[in-house]
C-alpha cells in the first residue's frame, strides 16, 4: 500500500468512528413520535396470512388484526359480543342468528358487513384453512341481510356460539383465495383488519409495525402504534429490557426470570395457559414398535408415577414457575380440571411403587439392582428419549433417573431433536420420554388427541395420540362431551375423561408450563392478565392487553435519555483516541524502518 | 493461464456442487420421514390438511420422484417454499443476505488488517513487538465468539448504555437515506468488533508465519547484498513471496461471508443468514435448511474456484505444475 493510499484508508476508519460516534445522538425523540410499545418476541411471526402461520407470535399479530364475531372475557374467558352484538340460538341448537354492530368497518374504510363473515366461514370450510376448519367443519353461514347472518351445525356442537376464528376481509382476500394453494402463497401484507391494530410494515427478521385502528368498533386506542421485534437470545432480549429498548418480553429465561422479580420498574408474570410437561410411557395400542412389555402393565405405570417426587423436580427444575397440577391441561380455563379424591392421587410414594413391583413378580433376583420381569426375563430398563430442543430436558431426566433407580427400574437414555423424537413416537420404538402440549380454550382439541382415532397404527400416517393408550369408555366420553350443549354437564364429562386418563398412567403430568414474560411499569398502564390473576399479559387467548394499555404522561423510554447521549459522545471520542493512537505508533514504526 | 487449466477447474467446481446438490437433497430426507406431521404437532390438522401439506412441500410421491422434482425446480432457479411462511426459499434467503455481507464483510476486511501485523511480527521475529502481536492473536482467536458477544453486550449495550443491544435498525424507525446508515452503522458496531477480533487472529497467525518461511530465502540475502534498504526487501522481496497462504486464506474466509457467524448473528439478534439457519433448525424448516446448505456450499466452491485461479496470477510457478 502506498503511503497516500494508506492515509486515505485511514481517513475513512476517522470518518466511520465519527459517524458511529454520533448516530447515538441523530435520533433524539422528537414530540410528534408515535406513542410506541415495543414488544420482544423469541420466535418471530412466521406469516401473517392465517391459513398459513402457526407460532403464537402469529395469533398474537392476527388477535390484533382481526375481530371476531364473539369475543371472550379478560377474566374467564367467557364468550361475550364482539362483531356481533347479540345473537340466539334455534329450539334444537343447531342454529344460531347473529346481529353484527351498527357501522363496523374494515380498517381501510370498507363496511365491514355479514358478507365477509359467511364467505370466511364457508370458505375455510370449503377449503380447509389450518387454523379455521376445526371450527368451521360442520358449519354453514347465510347472509340474512348486511347486519345479520345464521351459522348452522350439522352436528350439536357445544362450542357455538363462540365464533373465535378471524374475519377477513373479502374485498381483499377474495381475488387471492382461487384455491388453498394459491392462497397460502399470498403474502397477506395488505393490512386491512377489524382489530385494534393493523399491520403497517414488515421488516424481515427484524420487527413487525401495527398501527392503531381507527375504525375498531371499540374505538381508536390510545397508543398509536406496537412494535414486535425478534430477538435470537433471551438474555440479549432481558438486556434490551433492562434499557428500555423494550416495553414487555415473554419466554424470559428462567434464570434471568428470577433475577428481574427484585428489580425496581420492572413486573414479571409467570402466565398460565393450561401447557404442561408429562413424561409418558409407551402403552403400545398403536400396534407399532416395541415398547417394553412391563409399561403394558398398570402397576408397573402406577410405580413408575409415585416414583417420581414432582413436587421437588418443579421447585428444583422449573425454580416453581407455572403450577403443580396432577393432571392433563386440555384449557387455560381451569374450570376443565377435576378434583381428584385421595384414593385416585398417584402421589410420592416410592414404598407403595416398591411394593407394586413386588407384588406383580418383578424382582431383582440376580442383585444387580434392576429387577426382572416375572420369571426372571427382560430387566426393566426403560429407553428414555430426551429431547435436546427442551432446556430442561437433562435435569428431568436427572431426577427421573434417580428417582426410577430407587425402585429398581434403570434407564437407557438417548437425546433426540423433535423431529428425530417425533419419528421415534410414531415408530413406537421408546418406552419413555419428556415432551408436552398447549391447549386451546376449548378442551375439545386435546381431549381429541388421546382417542383411539388417533393412535398411530401406520407409520406412514401418524396421529396425535403420543400416549399410545386408547379406551372404548374414554371414546364413548369423547362424543358426549363433543356434542352436549349443557355446560354443567360437559364440564362433568370432560372431568371423567381427564381422571380416566389419570388413573390409566401412559402419562404421568409432571407440571403446568409457566410463559415467564415481563414488563416495565414507566410507560404503560393498563396490562391486562389473561385469565385473571393467573394468565399472561401479552400472547394470552385473545390479548386484551394492548387496548388496555394508556401511555403514562412523561414516562420515557430509557434508550433516549440524556445519558445514554453523553456516553455517546464519550464512548465515540474513546474511540477516535484509539484510532489516532494506532496512527502515531504506525507513524513511529514507519520512521524505525526508515533509519 | 492456459484454457485447459482453467476449464477443468471450472469443470471440478460444478461437479462438486452437483454432488452437494444430491447429498443435501438426500440428507434431509435421511434425517426425517413424516416431515409434515412433525413440523404440524399440535395443531389439530385433519388428515386431508396434511396430506395437502405434503403435497404443498413436495412431501409426496416416491423419494425418486421428490428427487427429480427437486432438481427440475432448481434448474428453474426455484428452491421450493419454507414450510414456516409457503413464501419462496429465494425470498426468504435474499433478504437474509444483505444483513450478512453488510457484517461479516464489514468484519472480514476489518480483520484482515492483522495481515499487515502479522507480516510485520514475523519480519521482526522474537522482537517485543512480535511476541505482544503473537499473544493478542492467540488470545483472540482462542476466544469463542458468543462468550465476547455476550461480554460486550453487557459492558458496551447494557451497562454503558452505549449501543443498542441487537437487531438492524432502531425499533420502529423510518429512517432512509444517511440517517438510516448512520442508525444501521451503530447497530452493526459491536457485533462488527466481535467478528473482526475472533478473525484478526487467525489471519495475523497465518501472516507471520508465512513470513517467517521466507525469511531464510537466498533472494532477501542477495536483495540485502545489492544494498536494498531493509523495508524495501520486507516490501517487494519478502512479503510478496509470503501471499499465497494469506491469499488462500482470504478467499476461503470470503466464502464462509455468506454463513456467517450464526452465534454472534443469533446474540445480536442480527437478521442475516446465520440467525435464518438457526431459525430454520429449530423449526424445522427443511427447504429453507436446503437452500441455505447449497448457498453455502456454492459460495465456498465459488471462493475456492477464485483462489484457485488467482494462485495462477499472483504465482506463476502454480501453472507450471
Amino acid at each position: 500500500m502506498s503511503t497516500s493510499l494508506r492515509r486515505r484508508a485511514l481517513g475513512v476508519v476517522l470518518a466511520s468512528a465519527i459517524g458511529l460516534a454520533f448516530t447515538s445522538v441523530a435520533a433524539p425523540a422528537s414530540a410528534a413520535d408515535p406513542v410506541s410499545l415495543t414488544v420482544g418476541l423469541l420466535q418471530d411471526v412466521d406469516s401473517p396470512n392465517v391459513t398459513v402461520g402457526y407460532t403464537v407470535a402469529a395469533y398474537e399479530l392476527w388477535n390484533l388484526q382481526y375481530a371476531t364475531l364473539t369475543d371472550k372475557a379478560a377474566d374467564d374467558f367467557a364468550t361475550i359480543p364482539g362483531l356481533a352484538e347479540s345473537w340466539e340460538a334455534s329450539a334444537d341448537g343447531l342454529t344460531f342468528t347473529y346481529h353484527l354492530r351498527d357501522g363496523l368497518k374494515w380498517s381501510d374504510g370498507e363496511p365491514l358487513t355479514a358478507e365477509d363473515v359467511v364467505w370466511t366461514i364457508n370458505t375455510s370450510r370449503d377449503q380447509e384453512w389450518t387454523n379455521h376448519a376445526a371450527t368451521t367443519a360442520n358449519l354453514t353461514a347465510t347472509v340474512i341481510d348486511d347486519r345479520t347472518l345464521t351459522i348452522v351445525t350439522s352436528v350439536p356442537d357445544p362450542k357455538l356460539p363462540t365464533m373465535d376464528v378471524y374475519i377477513v376481509p373479502k374485498h381483499i382476500w377474495e381475488s387471492h383465495a382461487g384455491t388453498v394453494d394459491d392462497l397460502a402463497a399470498y403474502d397477506a401484507l395488505d393490512g386491512v383488519g377489524s382489530g385494534a391494530f393493523t399491520l403497517k410494515e414488515r421488516k424481515a427478521n427484524q420487527e413487525w409495525t401495527m398501527v392503531a385502528n381507527p375504525n375498531y368498533w371499540k374505538g381508536a386506542p390510545a397508543i398509536d402504534q406496537v412494535v414486535f421485534r425478534v430477538f435470537s437470545d433471551g438474555d440479549a432480549m432481558v438486556t434490551a429490557l433492562r434499557s428500555g429498548e423494550i416495553d414487555v418480553a415473554h419466554l424470559v429465561p428462567s434464570q434471568a426470570f428470577d433475577d428481574l422479580k427484585s428489580e425496581a420498574g420492572i413486573v414479571t408474570v409467570a402466565g398460565a395457559q393450561g401447557g404442561f410437561t408429562e413424561l409418558a410411557m409407551n402403552g403400545m395400542a398403536g400396534g407399532l414398535g416395541d415398547g417394553h412389555p412391563a409399561l403394558q402393565d398398570l402397576n408397573v405405570r402406577h410405580a413408575v408415577a409415585m416414583a417420581i417426587d414432582r413436587k421437588a423436580l418443579f421447585d428444583r427444575v422449573v425454580k416453581g414457575q407455572g403450577e403443580l397440577v396432577d393432571t392433563l391441561g386440555v384449557s387455560p380455563d381451569s374450570v376443565w380440571t377435576p378434583t381428584l379424591t385421595a384414593e385416585q392421587q398417584l402421589g410420592y410414594d416410592p414404598e407403595r411403587a416398591n411394593a407394586l413391583l413386588d407384588e406383580g413378580g418383578y424382582l431383582d433376583a440376580d442383585g444387580n439392582g434392576v429387577r426382572e420381569m416375572p420369571g426372571g426375563g427382560n430387566e426393566l430398563t426403560f429407553r428414555y428419549a430426551e429431547r435436546s430442543d427442551s432446556v430442561n430436558g437433562s435435569a428431568i431426566r436427572e431426577l427421573i433417573k434417580g428417582w426410577l433407580s430407587e425402585i429398581g427400574i434403570g434407564l437407557d437414555v438417548s437425546v433426540y431433536d423433535d423431529t428425530q423424537l417425533g419419528q421415534i413416537i410414531y415408530d413406537g420404538t421408546y418406552d419413555m420420554f419428556v415432551w408436552g402440549w398447549t391447549p386451546f380454550v376449548d378442551p375439545d382439541p386435546m381431549l381429541s388427541y388421546f382417542t383411539c382415532d388417533q393412535l398411530t397404527t401406520d407409520a406412514a400416517s401418524p396421529g396425535y395420540n403420543d400416549a399410545n393408550w386408547c379406551s372404548e369408555e374414554y371414546d364413548a366420553l369423547y362424543t358426549q362431551q363433543n356434542q352436549e350443549l349443557d355446560r354443567a354437564t360437559r364440564v362433568d364429562l370432560v372431568h371423567q375423561m381427564i381422571t380416566l386418563f389419570y388413573t390409566e398412567s401412559t402419562y404421568v403430568v409432571l407440571y403446568h408450563d409457566a410463559d415467564t414474560q415481563a414488563y416495565r411499569t414507566d410507560r404503560f398502564t393498563g396490562w391486562t392478565q389473561q385469565p385473571k390473576g393467573v394468565g399472561p399479559v401479552v400472547f394470552s387467548n385473545t390479548s386484551p392487553s394492548y387496548f388496555n394499555l394508556r401511555p403514562i404522561e412523561g414516562g420515557g423510554g430509557g434508550g433516549d435519555s440524556n445519558t445514554g447521549l453523553i456516553i455517546g459522545i464519550i464512548g465515540g471520542l474513546i474511540m477516535l483516541l484509539a484510532i489516532g493512537g494506532l496512527l502515531l505508533a504506525r507513524s513511529r514504526s514507519t520512521a524505525d524502518d526508515r533509519e | 493461464m492456459r484454457a485447459r487449466i482453467v476449464i477443468m477447474k471450472v469443470v471440478g467446481a460444478v461437479s462438486t456442487l452437483a454432488f452437494v446438490v444430491v447429498f443435501n437433497f438426500f440428507l434431509f430426507r435421511v434425517v426425517n420421514e413424516n416431515t409434515v406431521e412433525s413440523m404440524f404437532r399440535g395443531r389439530n390438522l385433519s388428515e386431508s390438511q396434511i396430506a395437502r401439506l405434503e403435497r404443498q412441500f413436495n412431501l409426496d410421491g416416491s423419494k425418486w420422484e421428490q428427487f427429480t422434482a427437486y432438481v427440475g425446480q432448481l434448474l428453474h432457479g426455484n428452491l421450493g417454499l419454507s414450510m414456516k411462511d409457503f413464501r419462496p426459499v429465494t425470498t426468504v434467503l435474499g433478504e437474509a443476505l444483505w444483513p450478512t455481507v453488510l457484517l461479516v464483510g464489514t468484519s472480514t476486511l476489518l480483520a484482515m488488517t492483522g495481515i499487515m501485523f502479522g507480516f510485520r511480527a514475523g519480519w521482526r521475529r522474537r522482537s517485543r513487538y512480535d511476541v505482544g502481536v503473537t499473544t493478542f492473536s492467540m488470545f483472540t482467536y482462542s476466544m469463542p465468539d458468543a462468550w465476547l458477544s455476550m461480554v460486550f453486550l453487557g459492558l458496551f449495550a447494557s451497562g454503558l448504555g452505549l449501543f443498542p443491544t441487537g437487531g438492524l435498525e432502531d425499533s420502529g424507525s423510518n429512517a432512509t437515506g444517511l440517517a438510516q446508515l448512520l442508525d444501521q452503522a451503530h447497530h452493526m458496531a459491536l457485533p462488527a468488533m466481535v467478528l473482526a477480533i475472533a478473525y484478526i487472529g487467525e489471519y495475523t497467525i497465518v501472516a507471520r508465519s508465512a513470513m517467517i518461511d521466507t525469511l531464510r530465502e537466498d533472494y532477501l540475502q542477495l536483495a540485502r547484498a545489492k544494498g536494498l534498504r531493509e523495508a524495501d526487501v520486507r516490501r517487494k522481496h519478502a512479503q510478496p513471496n509470503a501471499r499465497l497462504p494469506v491469499v488462500s486464506l482470504s478467499a476461503l474466509n470470503f466464502g464462509f461471508v455468506l454463513s456467517g457467524a450464526i452465534a454472534v448473528e443469533t446474540i445480536f439478534s442480527w437478521p442475516g443468514l446465520g440467525q435464518l439457519t438457526r431459525n430454520a433448525a429449530t423449526g424445522p424448516d427443511f427447504p429453507v435448511l436446503q437452500g441455505l446448505f447449497l448457498l453455502f456450499s456454492a459460495s465456498l466452491i465459488f471462493a475456492n474456484l477464485v483462489a484457485d485461479l488467482l494462485y495462477g496470477r499472483i504465482d506463476p510457478r502454480v501453472n507450471g505444475r
